[in-house]
């Protein structure tokens, strides 16, 4: 025997479409693109021209060259109104170091150079550490000794990797060389 | 065609070929001797010298017919190389004139020829590079190339010769790269010295080269930087230009890179850093590739006289302007990387 129990209101007796993403409607490129040049031909046409998008070709001749650095003039149609965002936030300008800071730094170093690392003495006098190897650098020798130091202990932490680690490793090693 | 087959062709083609009606005589003696252990007839083989017609088929090709006779033609298809192993088996003929002293002129020719054209055409091109265009236009592998294009490799007599302390090993295609050399050496002393330039400009220079594969730094931002300043610009900055696909497996960022408002290269890549290793590498192809017109290279050796002679000859001059100098590239602090410790190598950056 069949129930014939009445559905509440709140419960729905009809099927519903499956939860779908609505499917996806591309704008067309050419439509409001101030690089094309449209033109109305008869017949209720349109001729749209567009140039690829791509970067210009790094061969050029020294009559026309392509690098701005070759160019003596700017052109005048370049303003400063609207540039792409810079990756990289800009490194904050940092005041000079004086002659005693930078003798200070040197004998430093020179006195306990595991001590006062390039790290250490970036931080003690407010500057990078690529500007303490220029002017505070290690002798040949001890530079030479302290990266084979680190060169241990890197090849000592290499030999903890898994085969899985290692493999992203070579892998990334590999596509670099093909950047 | 398999890995067999391509073998064989390969050891085929370099298997000495006689053609008997250019033999004064035939069988040679010694060979239907009972005794024939001292005999062997790829030895043999190896040591005659080609058909005459072979060689005047070869300048014929290479459009040097009326210029070039038969004994010259076969004096620089001989590579030293088989002088010792023909001393060998016959002790008591002349040996044959080799080409060892064409072959060093030539050399020295199709070196000036080429760096003259390639520091001319390329300007701004760094020193490194200029050489290792030279070494792609007229190198080893591109004379022993230019030898089989022309046809000249069954008509090569040589011999392998293993690597001693004093001498390098001779193989097949440093015995074939003879050829050219000591075909450009002839063209100079039968004809001029612009004649040997046209030759070297006709099978050697107008081959393709592709000097961007030889364009690759270290750390092309650093070397940006520092051509930068040397030009007196504003320090290069990197700027997204258009991005894809950032948080997906294949993304898609292309920066260029800005000094002040000008942009001086443009890179694509999968990740930011891929791409501005691009950009960098970019902006110094831009520079660095720049070419002069063909119509306007002044090649230097325009001076030499275009007369029949060697360059010692007296002869009128043509008019010679000299091309603009590029900026020399710029040196990247090399301290530490030698071990050689000079007077002026201290500690410390250059």
């Amino acid at each position: 025997m069949k129930s014939c129990l009445r559905l509440p209101l709140l419960t729905r007796g009809y099927a519903t479409r499956l939860p779908q993403k609505p499917p996806m409607r591309h704008p067309d490129p050419l439509l409001k693109n101030p690089n094309t040049v449209t033109t109305s031909l008869p017949e209720d046409l349109t001729f749209i021209h567009r140039s690829p998008p791509s970067a210009s070709t790094p061969f050029s001749y020294t009559i026309n060259p392509t690098s701005p650095l070759l160019l003596t003039e700017s052109p005048p149609a370049a303003t400063s109104s609207s540039l792409p965002p810079p990756l990289a936030q800009p490194k904050l300008e940092r005041p000079r170091l004086s002659d005693d800071k930078i003798t200070e730094m040197q004998r430093l170093r020179v006195q306990d150079p595991k001590r006062y690392t390039r790290q250490r003495l970036a931080e003690m006098f407010g500057c990078s550490s690529a500007f303490v190897s220029y002017v505070a650098p290690l002798a040949r020798s001890e530079k030479k000794a302290a990266l084979e130091r680190r060169e241990r202990m890197h090849e000592k932490a290499r030999a903890q990797w898994g085969e899985k680690a290692a493999l992203i490793h070579e892998i990334r090693k590999k596509r670099k060389e093909y950047w | 065609m398999g890995h067999a087959q391509r073998r064989f062709l390969s050891i085929a083609t370099k298997l000495p070929s006689v053609s008997l009606s250019s033999l004064r005589s035939f069988p040679p003696e010694g060979a239907l001797a009972t005794s024939s252990s001292t005999f062997s007839p790829e030895t043999w083989a190896a040591l005659q010298p080609p058909p005459p017609s072979a060689l005047s088929a070869l300048s014929h090709r290479i459009g040097l017919g009326s210029l070039l006779q038969v004994p010259e033609l076969e004096q620089a298809c001989t590579h030293p190389s088989v002088l010792p192993f023909f001393a060998q088996r016959h002790p008591n003929q002349k040996p044959p004139p080799a080409n060892g002293n064409l072959s060093t002129l030539g050399n020295a020719l199709l070196g000036l020829f080429a760096s003259e054209f390639v520091a001319v055409s390329y300007p701004h091109l760094p020193t490194r590079v200029v050489k290792a265009a030279v070494s792609a236009y007229v190198g080893p592998n591109t004379c022993a190339n230019v030898a089989k294009e022309v046809g000249a490799a069954p008509l090569l007599r040589w011999h392998r010769t293993p690597p001693t302390p004093l001498k390098p090993a001779v193989l097949h295609h440093d015995a074939l790269s003879s050829i050219p050399r000591s075909l450009v050496a002839l063209i100079y002393q039968r004809s001029s010295f612009s004649s040997a330039r046209k030759f070297a400009h006709q099978f050697f220079l107008g081959r393709e080269v592709d000097l961007r594969k030889m364009l690759k730094f270290r750390d092309p931002k650093v070397a940006l930087t520092e051509t930068v300043a040397k030009f007196g610009r504003e320090k290069p900055v990197s700027r997204l230009l258009k991005e894809t696909g950032r948080l997906s497996n294949s993304p898609v960022f292309v920066v260029g890179v800005y000094s002040g408002i000008e942009q001086l290269g443009e890179g694509f890549g999968s990740s930011l850093k891929m791409a501005e290793y691009r950009a960098a590498e970019d902006a110094l192809h831009r520079l660095y590739l720049t070419r002069t017109p063909p119509e306007l290279v002044r090649l230097p050796t325009l001076t030499f006289p275009e007369i029949d002679g060697d360059i010692f000859t007296v002869g009128d001059e043509a008019a010679y302007t000299p091309g603009e100098l590029g900026t020399t590239e710029v040196r990247l602090g090399s301290a530490g990387r030698s071990s050689i410790i000079g007077p002026t190598t201290g500690i410390g950056p250059e």
